[in-house]
């Protein structure tokens, strides 16, 4: 009897590891890669030829003590607060707006039109608004000036203290339609509707509904909405490459953009690995939260 | 939630205004400059448009762009195609083999799931160069295959949910094993799921810039790179520009605009359900 069952066993971990080991061979070689850099983070390759003689910390020490990687983590700190919690705030107005509104056909049409440019890559909405930027020639300051709002014209991404606002802006713009879309499915639930009809009837305010029964009752989906921004905040590069590289001077420049000209242009590989170190626990930080949350929710 | 307001709709009908103008200029101005002549555009006329729309544009872009699409396309495909492959089997074993080692590999799946790539980008580098695989496609597959399967696996997992257990308790006892179960009823089931997850992992394949900056090569340059080089140059050619940033932007734009059920499924199913 019992050897029958641990063939059974044998026969049913079997099939087991056939759906298992694919996801297992690619996360070990994931891990690998992730333990591979944090050594290298503590070697001593710098130059095109792999070294990996032990320096301890000796990398981070130089990061740190560079202007450039104090500036970096400011505007990487602008990037999460800027790109975070106004994409967030305007998503969850514009979601209750939709679910309010009774004009039809508005919902699909608006829905539709925010969450486009989810499909196009940052590269080519930093194309478009790289020119849309451009201080003299460009399309915003010259409608602004055919319209006689000359005040109103700015230098946008070449003016050091506003630069990265504007490219934040670019951010916001295209991940708005992605978090109306999370922020509506949440409000759709069952329990929610009947909480909001409830609290109608006692007469609450819309926007009172909205503080007090939504917000409370969707943080499910703003938890998600807020770890999803924070990520591709934290990760930005695109961006900045395409548009700014950085510029001017340091003023916008990233941890992304300076681990990738550390390692692929100035060749101190040991620094790149030590700033994607920094990169990675920045955002493992930011996302344990929404782990836990989803981990409690799957099993 | 549905309550008739007039102050409420002229609150929406301002919103859809202010929505349409910020959403649409952008686009509506590319699409305007890509048809015009360099001189057109030095006029700055910019909402309206030049003379005869100059389609030549399109044809130039398109020569310039054509390589890395027959690239991008290569490698898209091939790693979409391979991530639901194993994304399917390791979804599957993540959503239904309830074991210590299922939720080990699901915490560790969450955490690749949100992988700042720049965090494993030198040693996939160090991989791909000492492979030799720089010099086909098989390099960026691989490197986004690996990518892209966590993602794969969780979408897939969540849609394996949604398909009732009875189907595969009655073929269980019909005596079909896990696998035959797996292929012919679940996988059957769940087709729609398998339309989500390739067209987000395609498109993220599609869009993305930083490991395709550093390991394309002059035969593997993909759209994105491409992109950059068109507009890299300090004589912005602003007509073409916009013209190629069109021409590659249609391929995850037409997945959107004729799939886009699917897209938003996927987005739905990664964020509310994971």
């Amino acid at each position: 009897m019992s050897t029958r069952r641990s063939s059974r066993a044998r026969a049913r971990a079997a099939e087991a590891a056939v759906f298992a080991l694919p996801l297992l061979i690619v996360l070990v070689i994931l891990f690998g890669m992730l333990a591979w850099t944090l050594y290298m983070s503590v070697s001593n390759w710098q130059g095109t030829a792999a070294d990996y003689r032990f320096a301890g910390l000796t990398w981070y020490r130089l990061m740190l003590n560079q202007d450039r990687f104090w500036v970096d983590i400011g505007n990487n700190i602008r990037w999460l607060v800027l790109g975070v919690l106004p994409t967030t705030v305007l998503g969850l107005l514009l979601a209750y707006l939709l679910e309010l509104g009774s004009i039809r056909g508005v919902e699909a049409y608006l829905r539709t039109l925010i969450l486009y440019p989810a499909a196009m890559s940052f590269i080519v909405t930093g194309t478009i608004w790289s020119w849309m930027y451009q201080p003299d020639r460009g399309v915003l300051n010259t409608l602004l000036r055919a319209v006689g709002l000359d005040a109103l014209t700015s230098g946008y991404t070449t003016d050091v203290t506003s630069a990265i606002y504007w490219l934040i802006l670019i951010f916001v713009w295209q991940f708005l339609g992605i978090a109306v879309l999370i922020l509506q499915a949440s409000l759709r639930t069952a329990e929610l509707q009947e909480m909001v009809e409830a609290a109608t009837l006692d007469g609450a305010s819309r926007v009172g509904i909205l503080v007090s029964v939504i917000v409370p009752n969707i943080r499910g989906g703003i938890l998600i909405v807020v770890s999803l921004l924070l990520i591709s905040a934290l990760k930005v590069f695109d961006i900045v490459y395409i548009v700014t590289f950085g510029g001017p001077g340091y003023a916008t420049d990233v941890l992304a953009l300076f681990m990738f000209i550390a390692t692929f242009q100035q060749h101190l590989v040991a620094l790149g690995a030590a700033l994607g170190v920094v990169i990675f626990a920045l955002a493992f930080a930011a996302t344990i939260p929404y782990t836990i949350y989803a981990l409690e929710r799957w099993f | 939630m549905k309550r008739k307001n007039a102050s409420l709709d002229a609150l929406v009908v301002l919103t859809v205004l202010l929505v349409s103008a910020v959403y649409l200029l952008p686009v509506y101005v590319m699409a305007l400059t890509s048809l015009k002549t360099p001189l057109e555009i030095t006029q700055r006329r910019y909402l309206l448009p030049g003379g005869a729309p100059h389609l030549e544009n399109y044809a130039t872009s398109l020569g310039l762009v054509f390589p890395s699409m027959v690239n991008s396309s290569i490698i898209a495909l091939t790693v979409t195609l391979l991530s639901l492959v194993v994304g399917g089997l390791g979804g599957y074993f993540l959503s239904r083999f309830k074991w210590r080692i299922a939720k080990i590999l699901f915490v560790l799946v969450s955490i690749a799931l949100f992988l700042p790539y720049q965090v494993i980008l030198i040693p996939l580098v160090q991989i791909v160069a000492a492979t030799g695989l720089a010099l086909t496609h098989a390099g960026l597959i691989i490197s986004y295959l690996i990518l892209n399967v966590p993602l794969a696996s969780v979408l897939m997992a969540t849609f394996f949910f949604s398909v009732p257990r009875e189907l595969e308790e009655s073929a269980e006892v019909d005596g079909a094993s896990r696998l035959q179960i797996f292929f012919k009823i679940v996988s059957m089931a769940a087709l729609p799921g398998y339309a989500s997850t390739g067209i987000l992992v395609f498109i993220q394949v599609w869009n993305e810039f930083l490991i395709a900056l550093t390991l394309s090569t002059p035969y593997t340059e993909t759209v994105q790179v491409k992109l950059t080089e068109v507009k890299g140059s300090f004589v912005a050619l602003y007509n073409l520009q916009m013209a190629a940033a069109l021409i590659t932007v249609l391929v995850p734009l037409m997945f959107f605009l004729l799939l886009g059920k699917y897209f938003i499924r996927g987005i739905l199913a990664g964020a509310l359900k994971g």
